[in-house]
């Protein structure tokens, strides 16, 4: 009897657990921190001042954060650690010094090779996993559309001027589309050189904000300036934007 | 030990199998106490009920936040403030919702029943999922104005819900998870199956009139393409040729997915407990079921999208003579539960 009282406790762990590798008891864990920097032409962005190109037009950024989502770790013999989910959520904002700074707990010590993390939320996974969590932090960075339950995965605001336009707003606010489109990205970072942990870790993740109008799809502001809920340009910004991470690491 | 084997077993098969769920009338028993009766001729259940299954605590806890004003800005616009009980938690004297400070929304508060059938939510499907709904009517200027760092303040301020919350989840904390969880817990109880219609699927020895089963051929011939099944809708979305009213220029679906094919397009919804769900249409412009029938009759207009049902004759819409209106609306009010409209358990008071 007491044989099968057991075997149906491993059977319920086995049948509705997917993360339940054993951890050695020997295992040591660590802090990480991923220091994101956003940059265009080498240099960090400057909000509200400087003024970049894209193609024939200039422009000045206001706002610009992202949705940072999904945290694993790949380690050199291809096991993955997964950042406990529902911790796993946090909202990039270039006004934000602290918020760039995405500071990873109980880490096991062990040698990395790569990183991959999602852009925005997963939507197959929304309502689960403690997502709903982070729906404050998201209403505070303006990352919630009031309209929908949806999460603005991309907000990338600032002016341009064109041959047509001169200092003209634009707005990209990147999101799924409910269940008729999903927009999460995933990224893959493989590291140069292998991330041997020790006490104090720190990768640096940038993004070259640039790409976002110029990488897998060319974007003119002038030819569209204002991208939301719009089924052709989305999923184009969300393309180029996945495309702009790299790693010094 | 007996005993406990018995409450694993259980406890993994509710956990791991979904298949079980519709099976007859086999209850749903969750964790340790709520189940749910769901006819065996009930579509599958939609809600993840492995992910947040309800509890006797959880329950109790997401009603009190359902009745409670804490939920909106000025203290007063509770959940339940348009979502009334005895009109299968509508609002009948609200043509749109009534939000804080008498603000005014542009649709029409829909009945709360059914939901873990449901795929989308609202009139667009702008929530792809029960837990995430509440977060449009509570954040919403014209609804409830308030934000979830504020709320979540002072549901940890207040003194009775952290111990709320605390006897309903493992982890005890106040947090918004935890809060629209237990708002789920609420709502997925709130299973309309008892109608008469009902009554005479189940053999429970009803019958239906002559002329309700007149109303019944004539709706399965007329309406039930789009109003399927038990359930009453195919949870499509689909213009059914209202008017446009320039007072909202409601878009519908396609402020969800930007698809200019989705103009004006509203879902389908269901028609249980539709007597008493008045005003209908997303934006409430009818006050009786025979003005809606009057619309499907004569009432229609081709806009960007109109459904090609409705286009199927010479005639736009749904040809009825004033006899057959009659006789579906006799149908339709079969449709009406009061034992849900009247179940205690969902009540305020």
């Amino acid at each position: 009897m007491k044989k099968w009282w057991l075997l149906f406790v491993v059977l319920g762990f086995v049948g509705c657990s997917e993360d339940s590798d054993d951890q050695a008891s020997s295992q040591e864990f660590t802090e990480v921190t991923l220091q994101f920097q956003n940059q265009i032409e080498g240099e960090n962005v400057v909000l509200n001042s400087e003024t970049y190109v894209n193609s024939e037009e200039t422009y000045e950024i206001e706002t610009l954060r992202y949705i940072i989502s999904n945290i694993v770790l790949i380690a050199e013999n291809g096991e993955e650690f997964a950042y406990p989910q529902a911790e796993s959520y946090f909202v990039v904002n270039e006004e934000n010094e602290a918020s760039k700074s995405i500071i990873l707990e109980n880490i096991p010590i062990q040698n990395y090779e790569a990183i991959r993390f999602g852009l925005g939320v997963d939507q197959s996974n929304y309502p689960l996993n403690g997502v709903n969590n982070f729906v404050p932090t998201a209403e505070e960075n303006n990352m919630l559309w009031s309209w929908s339950a949806g999460y603005i995965f991309l907000h990338f605001e600032g002016n341009y001027t064109s041959a047509t336009e001169n200092d003209h707003l634009f707005a990209y606010h990147i999101g799924s589309h409910g269940q008729a489109l999903d927009n999460y990205k995933e990224v893959t970072l493989d590291f140069q050189n292998t991330l041997a942990l020790d006490s104090s870790n720190s990768i640096a993740i940038t993004s070259d904000v640039s790409k976002i109008f110029e990488a897998e799809f060319s974007l003119s502001l002038e030819e569209i300036d204002d991208i939301q809920v719009d089924p052709e340009y989305s999923p184009q910004v969300m393309a180029n934007f996945s495309q702009s991470f790299s790693t010094q690491q | 030990m007996r005993l406990s084997f018995f409450l694993l077993l259980s406890l993994f098969l509710v956990s791991c199998s979904e298949e079980d769920v519709n099976s007859g009338y086999e209850a749903i028993v969750e964790n340790d106490t709520l189940s749910i009766e769901i006819p065996d001729y009930f579509p599958e259940v939609t809600y993840n009920f492995e992910a947040n299954p309800p509890t006797e605590k959880g329950f109790e806890l997401g009603k009190k936040l359902f009745y409670d004003g804490k939920l909106s800005s000025d203290g007063v616009v509770s959940c339940g403030f348009c979502h009334i009980q005895d009109f299968s938690f509508t609002h009948h004297t609200h043509i749109v919702s009534h939000g804080v400070n008498g603000a005014l929304g542009t649709r029409n508060a829909q009945p709360l029943q059914n939901m873990i059938f449901m795929n989308e939510f609202t009139w667009d499907g702008a929530a792809e999922s029960l837990d995430a709904q509440p977060i449009i009517p509570i954040t919403a200027e014209v609804e409830m104005n308030e934000s979830f760092s504020n709320i979540i303040d002072k549901l940890q301020a207040d003194e009775e819900y952290p111990q709320l919350f605390a006897e309903a989840f493992e982890n005890g904390e106040v947090n918004t998870d935890n809060m629209l969880k237990a708002i789920s817990q609420f709502l997925v109880m709130m299973v309309s199956a008892d109608s008469k219609y009902d009554k005479i699927l189940k053999n429970e020895g009803s019958q239906f009139t002559a002329e309700e089963e007149a109303g019944k051929v004539l709706f399965d011939q007329k309406c039930a393409t789009c109003h399927a099944g038990v359930l009453f809708t195919d949870q499509s979305c689909r213009n059914n040729g209202l008017p446009i009213d320039p007072e909202y220029d409601d878009e519908g679906r396609s402020r969800v997915t930007g698809l200019q094919a989705d103009k004006y397009k509203f879902k389908v919804p269901s028609l249980r407990n539709i007597q008493i769900t008045y005003p209908y249409m997303h934006d409430g412009r009818f006050q009786t079921l025979a003005q809606v029938l009057d619309h499907y009759d004569s009432g229609m207009v081709v806009t960007e999208n109109l459904d090609p049902v409705f286009q199927q004759n010479e005639n736009l819409g749904i040809s009825l003579t004033e006899d057959e209106k009659q006789k579906i609306i006799a149908f339709l009010e079969t449709l009406t539960d009061d034992n849900f409209l009247l179940d205690d358990r969902f009540a305020e008071f």
